[in-house]
């Protein structure tokens, strides 16, 4: 190997100030990363023989670790001070490598982090490229194999899961919070468990979490929530100790990643304590599907469920003011935002094709109540679709809509029965039930009311009948 | 893609406040990295997705917020020149100053191509530069305390006098002694250029501090 490589890391640390991180200098330099490791290491070794201005180093130190009886296998992240110490404490010692180089003193394990945290999403989709950990199975997934993990539920595992998680860490940050009681005992509403200055035993560990979240988040995000992006490539990999390493690791990581949700950090901090082992591998698989399961259908759930409570609530009175004042409401709303409406319902109506019949009922008669923004350009939607229909049977049809929407379902169901037949709307499935008609009747009411709305005066003089 | 310029409504203000955030964290980090408050005081928060450390300490957090909240305005009509945190020793003699330069192109136009996360990259570089400057740096005397100076057009000067921004908060020309430091070493730290703002940030250091 020539010796560019110590004029180039000499440059990035006497000249420039740079914090000099294994990984950096590999995707820098373009060579693996345990090339890389030993490079820094040659340096450091060459410039303490010469005995030059001070450097210092910070090493990774992973292997087996007894805490308060409870084997583990730990990844730190420690100053060259603290190694030999470190090094005595684990039972068992499977790597030691240089992590970084730097002039300054690192006061905490901040600036690691941002070191590599540009390089890396400068290379987002090859960062692995140099990377010793390798897995054939670990290939993006396909759209369509997405698609079938969001829509099987598995909810019922990832609440279980979260309980048995969030018991297991418990003990597992109290010990943290005890050094920080004397100083951070003076402020009285900040959260002692997060704050990390004091307590060394904290630091190493902590460090261990930081550059660690940078190993693991630089693994290529295929979707968006960064803690997923840690268990759905961890799953995959084979079981080396390395990987153990950094699954271990990046259950910590995952920890003091902000964006992980409570289910994942108790997870990742009982990880750290117990063997990893392919049960765990397929709790975290769990989680993080259930995870990414329970955002996207979260919102129509919620929509669906928060629907079904209004109907239940209310009367069919106050369902007729409601319609009257929304009716008031509605009017003068813009046209012109109709229009804008339009590209938009078939698009809206296919995605909602597919959901259940009883969600779509429930919207319907949703239209009646309250005011969503969402459930009131629906109901526009529909009218702009009715509204075509309406026109080829001529006026006839849109007055007698825009009557029975000033009363209730009751008026509909008498009107809708006359009309079903001659009403049909090709988008919807058809069936022979009364929810479609109400549907129906609903859309045409709605389509009179809005084409009422443009003939306000006309309108006005047939309301007053 | 519509392009604001200065006279939109909220171009300066946007500005504003991506310096003012900015600065907030940047004076907290000095504060850590140049030990001027115990280190127990501070906490690990992120800041444009890196960890930053900011301090706890609810009178300080409230002196530094009000300090920015009276240079927004001057940045928003790109008055202020400079700003200055000087440490300073027991006797009240700057021991370091850090300047952070700011300047604005005056025929501001961005388009809403500009991304603004890339100033955010600028500014993680400035921070991560602020976390490892005490490479370069002397240590300094124990029992330093900190004052933020802002460098401004005359007028502006005037106009900061008449009005108070915040109540009980005055703003009064600084002394000679503290804006002046003997024997000074320059050390430049870094620069940053971008659409909207150029930011330069450099470090005075006195020869002798003890």
């Amino acid at each position: 190997m020539d010796e560019l490589y110590l004029d180039n890391i000499d440059e990035f640390v006497n000249d420039h100030d740079k914090i000099v991180t294994y990984k950096w200098l590999s995707l820098t330099l373009g060579v693996h990363v345990n090339t890389a490791k030993q490079m820094l290491f040659h340096y450091l070794d060459h410039k303490r023989k010469e005995s030059s201005p001070q450097l210092h180093a910070t090493y990774l130190v992973s292997g087996k670790f007894v805490d308060k009886g409870q084997p583990g296998h730990t990844v730190s992240v420690v100053r060259e001070d603290q190694l030999e110490d470190l090094k005595a404490k684990m039972s068992l010692i499977v790597s030691v490598h240089v992590y970084s180089v730097q002039k300054a003193l690192l006061k905490d394990s901040g600036p690691l982090y941002s070191v590599d945290y540009d390089a890396v999403k400068d290379n987002l989709k090859s960062c692995s490229r140099y990377s010793a950990i390798r897995c054939a199975g670990a290939v993006p997934m396909s759209t369509q194999e997405l698609q079938q993990t969001e829509r099987e539920p598995q909810r019922a595992p990832s609440p279980e899961l979260a309980a048995k998680r969030s018991g297991e860490s418990k003990p597992a940050p109290k010990p943290s919070t005890k050094p920080q009681r004397g100083i951070m005992g003076m402020f009285a509403n900040k959260a002692p468990a997060k704050s990390q200055e004091s307590g060394k035993e904290v630091k190493p560990e902590q460090r261990g979490d930081e550059p660690m979240a940078v190993a693991t988040k630089s693994k290529p995000a295929a979707k968006a929530n960064p803690a997923m992006n840690f268990f759905g490539n961890q799953t995959s990999k084979k079981p080396d100790k390395a990987v153990k390493e950094e699954e271990a690791a990046a259950a910590a990581a995952a920890a003091a990643a902000a964006a992980a949700a409570a289910a994942v950090p108790s997870s990742c901090a009982a990880e750290q304590r117990h063997q990893s082992s392919p049960p765990e591998e397929k709790q975290e698989a769990a989680a993080a599907a259930a995870e990414e399961e329970e955002e996207s259908p979260k919102d129509a759930k919620k929509d669906s469920r928060s629907k079904t409570k209004r109907i239940a609530d209310s009367d069919s009175e106050e369902e007729k003011m409601e319609k009257k004042k929304r009716r008031r409401i509605k009017k003068p709303q813009p046209d012109s935002s109709d229009e804008d409406v339009i590209p938009d319902s078939p698009q809206q109506k296919e995605t909602r094709e597919p959901s259940p019949r009883p969600e779509m009922e429930v919207e319907s008669v949703s239209h009646s109540h309250q005011s969503l923004p969402g459930a009131k350009t629906r109901k526009r939607r529909r009218v702009l679709k009715a509204r075509t229909f309406v026109d080829d049977e001529g006026c006839i049809v849109t007055e007698k809509g825009y009557e029975s929407e000033s009363y209730s379902e009751a008026e509909d169901d008498a009107k809708a029965a006359k009309r079903a037949p001659a009403d049909f709307i090709p988008a919807k499935p058809p069936a022979g039930s009364r929810e479609d008609e109400k549907k129906k009747s609903q859309k045409k009411t709605s389509a009179n009311a809005s084409k009422g709305s443009k003939q306000a005066s006309i309108m006005g003089f047939f309301q007053k009948k | 893609m519509t392009t604001l310029t200065r006279q939109d409504l909220n171009f300066g203000q946007v500005i504003a406040d991506i310096l003012c955030e900015f600065l907030e964290v940047a004076i907290h980090l000095i504060l850590y990295v140049r030990e001027v408050y115990p280190s127990g005081i501070f906490q690990k928060r992120k800041k444009y997705n890196v960890p930053v450390q900011m301090s706890c300490h609810p009178e300080l957090n409230q002196y530094i917020q009000d300090t920015l909240h009276c240079v927004k305005p001057l940045i928003e009509k790109n008055d202020a020149e400079k700003v200055v945190v000087v440490i300073m020793d027991k006797e009240h003699h700057p021991v370091e100053r850090f300047v952070f330069e700011i300047s604005q192109p005056p025929l501001l136009s961005i388009s809403s191509e500009t991304l603004l996360s890339h100033v955010e990259q600028l500014l993680r570089a400035f921070i991560l530069k602020i976390s490892v400057c005490d490479a370069i740096l002397n240590n300094n005397p124990p029992g330093c305390s900190f004052t933020v100076l802002v460098h401004t057009r005359d007028a502006a000067t005037r106009n900061m006098e008449k009005v108070q921004v915040i109540k009980d908060f005055p703003w009064i020309v600084a002394d000679e002694q503290e804006v002046h430091m003997q024997e000074p070493r320059l050390i430049p730290l870094k620069t940053m250029t971008s659409d909207i703002v150029k930011m330069q940030l450099y470090v005075e250091e006195r020869a002798q501090k003890t």
